[in-house]
């Protein structure tokens, strides 16, 4: 073992055999190529389960709104906040005839701002900021309108640590007057979740937003960042490149931390220490060195050197305990990842199906805003590290979709460190499974 | 003579503000993509050994209210630090193997 490997190992020994009910035996990826497990699992997972749209952020102040088009037609929303300041989602759809009530310009793109209500772009209908009707242009010309009942199609919204999240449930079935209700925000984060309410988002609004569409099912994309056995590969031009030497530089498989809570789950990673503060003009000659550029801004993929106080981290962080933690990446079922990091912010992934063959990768990057250049330089470091290193992770997942779709090897192999992608393709397997028997049974 | 775009003491630098001097993180991704290496590594050699003097001039002021010289010199800053990746990591304007991977900007600070 290299000096940085023994510094951190624990000696702990494997963790999937603490979860018996996993197994270790080979699994397929059929889950993520089978057009017909796609529509399924839309059905059982996507229009059925908490999703994270947003933060509170987008709704600054009273009669603020967004407006959300989850890839793959999920669902055309607005997001509002009211004059009491509740939070509200509903369809973006007319009563009258259908058409897209909130958009500027392009019906397709989304849009944002602040109003008192929302006017239908074709024959005037107007809304609330809770997307009930509030004025029907020429009523006396309709037949037996009953305007209490006249909205937006209403959507479960629940806020929670500022994450604004929707529920699709319940609304494809009101036509047979069947409600659906969901299981409350809280109660669906539960226990293993609930504690990150204590970290200071509302102190990180200085925001980054990145998309792209990735050649690949949603799952192998996050199968991709929940191990730590690919970046000596994929990412070894960063470590070093040689990659025997690479190999020798990342942590040992035994110093992360892994914590499963159906259907939740976490992963603890190390990272490297801080460097020690210097003086202005001590960052030596300019070299073609990225370590020098790092050493010149202060900061890495880790995050800033100096490190803004935003107060006592909540005792919840690193529950694992490992040596030199670097972050905590929190799973929330079934579509995003809240990272917070050592270094006093916190990363976004999320990830939103369109096809069985692609999906729309989202990564948000939340800071305390800078308060001088250096500090706003070292937020843009680790910016860029971040895309750079997401760059490589993207198009692995693209090989791997594209070779998987050929079956000609349907059999495959996860270690230890690749624990999180068991649990998660089984639990993804298990939701679809019990939503499909209940469907038999009515 | 021409008027400086940048602050005084950074004179060695006006060449760059053209090419580099972009606002948002589209533009300067598009210019790391676009020119050829050679122009990638001569900006990256030409500003770098400045950058440190730049970062304490620029720490002299109200970040959020950089006056325009300032703001190129900001912006020269992150163009090098997007170009940096390519000169120092890859030997290569794209990240080896990335393919047609490209994240769009969905939302950037104004500064």
């Amino acid at each position: 073992m290299t000096s940085i490997q023994q510094r951190l190992a624990t000696g702990r020994g494997k963790f999937t055999p603490d979860y018996p009910e996993l197994g270790t035996g080979p699994v397929n990826y059929e889950d993520s190529i089978s057009p017909g497990f796609f529509e399924a699992e839309r059905k059982a997972v996507f229009e059925r389960s908490w999703l994270c749209i947003g933060r509170m952020e987008r709704l600054p102040r009273k009669g603020s709104y967004f407006t959300r088009e989850l890839p793959g037609r999920l669902a055309s929303l607005v997001i509002t906040r009211d004059l009491d300041d509740n939070v509200y989602a509903f369809h973006n759809v007319c009563a009258h005839r259908g058409n897209k009530v909130v958009w500027q310009e392009h019906p397709q793109e989304e849009s944002a701002g602040t109003c008192r209500a929302f006017s239908c772009k074709y024959h005037g209908w107007r809304y609330g900021l809770n997307g009930v009707v509030n004025h029907i242009t020429n009523e006396e010309e309709f037949f037996d309108l009953d305007k209490s009942k006249l909205r937006m199609p209403p959507v479960h919204c629940e806020v929670w640590a500022g994450f604004i999240f929707v529920n699709l449930a319940g609304g494809a079935s009101e036509a047979t007057g069947e409600s659906s209700v969901p299981v409350p925000l809280r109660t669906f984060l539960g226990e293993g979740l609930l504690g990150m309410e204590a970290y200071p988002f509302d102190q990180m609004t200085q925001h980054y937003g990145f998309s792209t569409q990735i050649k690949g099912n949603w799952k192998l994309a996050v199968d991709s960042v929940c191990e730590w056995y690919h970046p000596p590969y994929v990412h070894g031009r960063f470590i070093d490149p040689d990659v025997s030497k690479a190999e020798k530089m990342v942590p040992p498989v035994d110093s992360y931390h892994y914590d499963l809570f159906r259907p939740h789950m976490l992963t603890s990673v190390p990272g490297p220490p801080l460097l020690p503060p210097r003086a202005p003009g001590t960052a030596g000659e300019a070299r073609q060195d990225q370590r020098w550029v790092y050493k010149l801004f202060r900061a890495g993929l880790f995050g800033p050197d100096d490190v803004p106080d935003i107060g006592p981290l909540p005792s919840f962080l690193n529950r694992g305990n490992i040596a030199s933690w670097g972050n905590d990446q929190f799973w929330v079922f079934p579509n995003i990842s809240i990272q917070l990091w050592a270094r006093n912010y916190y990363i976004t992934y999320t990830y939103w199906p369109e096809t069985v063959d692609t999906h729309i990768y989202e990564i948000d990057l939340y800071f305390v805003p800078p308060a001088n250049a250096h500090e706003r330089l070292a937020q843009e470091v680790v910016v860029d590290s971040t895309i750079e290193f997401a760059m490589q992770d993207v198009n692995t997942i693209e090989a791997t979709h594209s070779a998987l779709k050929t079956r000609a090897q349907t059999t495959f192999h996860l270690s230890d460190q690749e624990l999180l992608i068991r649990q998660f393709h089984t639990v993804i397997r298990d939701t679809v499974a019990a939503f499909e028997s209940g469907e038999q049974k009515s | 003579m021409t008027e400086h775009q940048l602050p005084e003491g950074f004179c060695e630098l006006e060449p760059l503000v053209d090419d580099w001097a972009l606002a948002t993180r589209a533009e300067r991704y598009a210019a790391r993509l676009d020119r050829p290496f050679d122009d990638l590594v001569e900006f990256y050699d030409t500003i770098a050994p400045h950058a440190e003097r730049a970062i304490a001039y620029l720490d002299g002021l109200d970040v959020d209210d950089l006056p325009p010289e300032a703001l190129r010199l900001m912006h020269l800053l992150y163009s090098m630090i997007l170009v940096s990746y390519a000169v120092n990591v890859f030997k290569q304007n794209r990240i080896p193997d990335a393919g047609a991977a490209f994240f769009e900007m969905v939302a950037e600070p104004a500064v």
